[in-house]
């Protein structure tokens, strides 16, 4: 549904992308995942047909965003960070005019039936400038999803509202899966992981990684990671004792306990270890990677080491 | 095209500012009228050109302040940005835009038409004169509505859009006054050919409608709508 070839962008002496390339699929959730500054914007202006590509290509719905731009951006729906609104339109008015925008014939039921999805019907009548933050968002994504576009473009959309109103267009562009392909960006990665099928991983202009997050915590961390507690010794001890067992790879302090990175399930055997040397074993838990880890770990491995 | 254009009217009618333009202008050609008037009276026939004449002044500081928000508003709210990802051309939005607010100028011009109505139930004003200097306004007026509408999309800032687009319509209104001291008699002709004045003081405002003059604001609103355009446009590759 979205497909991005070696996709390069630049602008003020600035390269903002470096040849990304990446697809989604229908009805897939694909959070585009990196710091302020990765080109997550860039990717979706060029998508959204705001602006070209300077080298590279991309299609919306088998629809080339430049050459057949017009085709290409009736398909999308956009939302962009800072919902963009006019201040003087009623709710209604708004999404209508949005709605007739992208080719909406009898735009009635459809803004009707958004308004509603997103709570927002019973303030159809009230100014734009009337409503919260949370409110806009709202608003914003009943625009980018009142003409049932094919594809959904959402630029950071839980920026700057409060934690409820997170939840809750974080649970509405869950709903979006299956009858759309969305493009959500965040730099927060826990979201990512919560909203999105897959993830693309940028990094100044590049893609640094892409997967399901749990494919690409198997890919980059190819074992068990466990958190060991142990009551006596040191940490020198502990470094040592745990260090010895076969199967396991690395060893870190980590709080008043250690972190353990094995091949294989290795518990029985620290346990076992451990009650050998003396000791009390006080914890011994799996640790799930987060996709925060993934992320810090994929950047480490491509910045070159410091001269 | 339809759709920006009917939104667009319908914001002038949705903000307070369109109504007290409306009522200040009304205040002002009627205070004109009134006193043509009654300076009138057993001296002169009523001018019948005289609020299109007087307007072609006003519009230096009316025409800004018609256009002044739609595009620096667009710019500065983010709203641009999502219009230019709408399946609708550049050219769309620019014409829907200029057409509004030729609109609503018009909606303004053809409510002082009550004046020429109270002329004619009071004396036999000449309806030709009365004619050329409404149709005449009316290309003025979409010349300088053009003008602002170039210098909205040049900025976010609404104030400073006006500014630049009254700074230019004062120097095309004043340029004919300029064109009238050059003693090169060549240099003062091109001058007139080029100011807003100079195509309708000596030509509509007197009733005289010239194939030149139609041209003239033709191709101002044309050029103006054209440079628009390709700023327009332009806001893509920045």
């Amino acid at each position: 549904m979205i497909e991005v070839q070696q996709l390069v962008k630049h602008y003020h002496g600035f390269t903002a992308l470096k040849g990304i390339t990446f697809t989604a699929q229908p009805g897939e959730i694909l959070g585009l995942l990196g710091p302020n500054g990765a080109g997550k914007t860039t990717t979706m202006r060029i998508l959204t047909g705001f602006m070209p590509p300077s080298e590279g290509s991309a299609r919306i719905a088998g629809f080339d965003i430049l050459t057949d731009s017009i085709e290409a951006r009736r398909r999308v729906g956009y939302m962009p960070e800072r919902v963009p609104i006019y201040p003087d339109m009623t709710v209604e008015g708004y999404v209508r005019f949005w709605a007739k925008l992208r080719g909406v014939k009898q735009p009635h039921d459809g803004v009707k039936s958004v308004l509603e999805r997103f709570n927002l019907y019973d303030r159809r009548r009230h100014l734009v400038r009337t409503l919260s933050k949370g409110m806009r968002q709202r608003l914003g994504l009943a625009q980018a999803l009142v003409h049932n576009p094919d594809v959904v473009i959402l630029d950071e959309p839980t920026i700057g509202i409060d934690p409820q109103q997170v939840i809750e267009v974080r649970e509405s562009v869950r709903a979006l899966a299956k009858t759309h392909t969305v493009l959500f960006s965040t730099h927060i990665l826990s979201e990512a992981e919560q909203v999105c099928d897959r993830v693309v991983i940028l990094n100044r202009g590049e893609v640094v990684a892409q997967g399901q997050p749990d494919e690409l915590r198997r890919q980059l961390y190819p074992g068990d990671h466990l958190y060991v507690e142990i009551l006596g010794g040191g940490v020198e001890t502990g470094l040592k004792l745990l260090g010895a067992i076969r199967g396991v790879e690395t060893v870190e302090p980590q709080g008043s306990g250690f972190n353990v990175l094995a091949r294989g399930d290795v518990r029985s055997l620290i346990s076992e270890r451990v009650s050998q040397a003396g000791y009390k074993l006080l914890e011994l838990r799996p640790v799930a990677m987060t996709l925060e880890d993934i992320f810090l770990e994929v950047v480490k491995r491509r910045t070159p080491p410091q001269t | 095209m339809w759709i920006v254009f009917r939104k667009e009217l319908g914001q002038y009618f949705n903000s307070p500012l369109a109504y007290l333009i409306m009522a200040g202008f009304l205040f002002l050609t009627g205070l004109w009228f009134n006193s043509d008037l009654t300076f009138s009276v057993g001296t002169k026939a009523p001018d019948p050109a005289l609020i299109p004449f007087n307007l072609s002044f006003f519009m230096v500081f009316l025409a800004p302040v018609l256009t002044m928000r739609l595009f620096a508003e667009e710019t500065r709210e983010g709203t641009l940005e999502l219009l230019l990802t709408a399946p609708v051309r550049e050219r769309d939005i620019v014409l829907g835009k200029f057409l509004s607010a030729w609109c609503f100028f018009s909606i303004l011009l053809l409510i002082t038409l009550i004046y020429q109505g109270i002329l004619i139930s009071i004396s036999r004003p000449d309806l030709g004169h009365t004619i050329a200097a409404y149709l005449g306004i009316w290309l003025y007026g979409g010349a300088t509505l053009g003008v602002g509408l170039l210098f909205s999309a040049l900025t976010e800032n609404q104030v400073l859009a006006a500014f630049l687009s009254t700074s230019v319509l004062a120097f095309l209104w004043l340029g004919d006054l300029a064109g009238a001291i050059v003693a090169n008699i060549d240099l003062a002709r091109v001058i007139r050919e080029i100011t807003l004045q100079g195509h309708f003081s000596d030509s509509f405002a007197y009733g005289l409608m010239r194939v030149e003059d139609v041209v003239y604001f033709a191709g101002v609103i044309a050029i103006t709508l054209f440079l628009t355009m390709r700023v327009v446009e332009s806001r893509r590759w920045r």
